[in-house]
């Protein structure tokens, strides 16, 4: 018994410490929408929002914990409702709630629903059941759909903004994949290297290993992107490295 | 007096013990990648930042590579490569005669290419026993560019040039330089690969260093 009275009187600590840790950060919130409105934005805004959301989940988790059962069965009973002003209530509340009057108690001690809310649901309920099936899935394809759409926006958006600042900050790739595989096979198997070869030439071409390049002469290694007298024969497939990027992310 | 008695330690029984106990470094741990003329500069300066310091500046080499090939006429097998490598800017050096094996490429997951590499210093009479021998001359080419070092790594950082028979200076291959990192270290040694793998994620995106089995890609190039 004691034990249960004392894991009770903890975990009402730590849901008042929580809650008033949710009263600060309202208060803060209507605090800044009261005095910045003009200068106010919509992230910091949002960083409110998710300071506030943070501190319902923390409440959420100690409810959702084993000791919740025990609360389950214990009630709050207002045992008397006054007019008069109750000094030790309004000091307790911070002024907010100046007497146990009947009209604030049912809106403090509420465990249902309000009755508006609870009728919507209702309603939202009572839909949802009467919903056949084929209605439904087409209803969530087409939910989907939207969703996917807003998604491309938004992503293409991103893209367009990164590439911008990416552009304008001038990265320029630092490395060719073609000359990589051009310089490794060179070493490695001579290609490119052999007497009577034209050069290797660079960004996408690789100089045939024998056979229909004998003949012409050995041309200057310019930075030209085709080789212009090349044998139509010859087919290089270092083009598809190419398509590489540099950078993968 | 019991020295007397003591045979003289052979060199073949200084080799079978450094067999047993597995120290000949004969396996090469490589990955390689290229880096454009344009950015060879920063990619230098990242390197002396990164590897282990020397007083005198970055280490220049130039050297010259022959590959011979060594045919056994009635099999049709693939011939032996011998590559031969002598210091164009140091004379006096002796020169290094290498044997490279295939590379493992059984394991996709290994970070590097292992391949075994068996390097021994000789004389100058080297071509001439290799010809004697009636291995033929395949390709060669020059490699001039800088070392450095980082523990057991050695990275390169060279232009490979194209020797030409007239007396014309030699010609770039490419517009990169190539980039290789390189371990020698002795069998089964595979943690070295992942030492290797993260400094090579350190010189990225200048350089991207790879796996890159260069058998495949001549094979795909030609028709």
């Amino acid at each position: 018994m004691q034990r249960e009275e004392k894991q009770l009187e903890a975990t009402l600590h730590a849901i008042l410490n929580r809650v008033n840790d949710l009263k600060t950060a309202i208060q803060a919130l209507i605090t800044k929408l009261e005095t910045e409105y003009e200068t106010i934005n919509w992230p910091s805004f949002l960083d409110n929002y998710a300071i506030l959301s943070g501190h319902l989940t923390g409440l959420s988790k100690i409810l959702q914990a084993e000791l919740a059962p025990s609360l389950r069965s214990v009630v709050v009973l207002p045992l008397q409702l006054g007019c008069e002003r109750d000094e030790e209530l309004s000091r307790l509340t911070e002024g907010r709630v100046p007497a146990c009057t009947h009209d604030l108690v049912p809106d403090l001690l509420r465990t249902k629903l309000e009755p508006q809310a609870e009728q919507r649901l209702q309603q939202l309920i009572h839909k949802a059941s009467t919903l056949n099936y084929d209605t439904a899935q087409k209803q969530v394809a087409q939910f989907t759909k939207v969703i996917s759409h807003v998604w491309e926006i938004i992503s293409k958006g991103r893209e367009d903004w990164e590439g911008e600042s990416m552009r304008s900050a001038g990265m320029q790739p630092t490395h060719s994949i073609a000359d990589t595989h051009a310089l490794v096979t060179a070493v490695g198997t001579g290609k490119g290297l052999r007497p009577g070869m034209p050069p290797c030439v660079p960004s996408g071409v690789v100089p045939p290993g024998i056979g229909p390049s004998r003949g012409p002469t050995p041309q200057m290694g310019t930075a030209a992107p085709n080789m212009p007298k090349a044998p139509s024969a010859i087919k290089t497939n270092i083009k598809a490295a190419n398509q590489i990027h540099p950078y993968q992310r | 007096m019991s020295a007397i008695n003591v045979a003289p330690i052979t060199a073949t029984d200084s080799l079978s013990q450094a067999l047993k106990a597995n120290i000949i470094p004969n396996q090469e741990y490589l990955l390689q990648g290229s880096v454009l003329d344009s950015a060879v500069e920063v990619l230098l300066h990242r390197l002396r930042g990164l590897c282990d310091n020397v007083d005198a500046g970055p280490e220049t080499f130039d050297d010259q590579e022959v590959c011979f090939s060594l045919r056994d006429p009635n099999q049709q097998a693939a011939p032996l490569m011998l590559r031969v490598r002598k210091a164009l800017d140091a004379r006096d050096m002796p020169y290094q005669l290498r044997y490279i094996g295939q590379p493992d490429l059984g394991d996709k997951n290994r970070p590097t290419v292992v391949r075994s590499s068996l390097d021994i210093a000789c004389s100058g009479m080297l071509i001439e026993f290799l010809n004697e021998l009636g291995c033929r001359i395949e390709f060669e080419y020059s490699v001039k560019g800088y070392m450095f070092r980082k523990g057991r790594m050695k990275i390169t950082v060279a232009k490979v040039f194209k020797i030409s028979q007239s007396s014309m200076p030699p010609e770039p291959i490419s517009q990169s330089y190539l980039v290789e990192l390189s371990v020698l270290a002795p069998q089964g040694q595979d943690a070295i690969g992942e030492d290797m793998r993260a400094f090579a994620d350190q010189l990225r995106p200048l350089v991207q260093l790879d796996k890159i089995d260069y058998k495949r890609l001549g094979h795909m190039a030609v028709t």
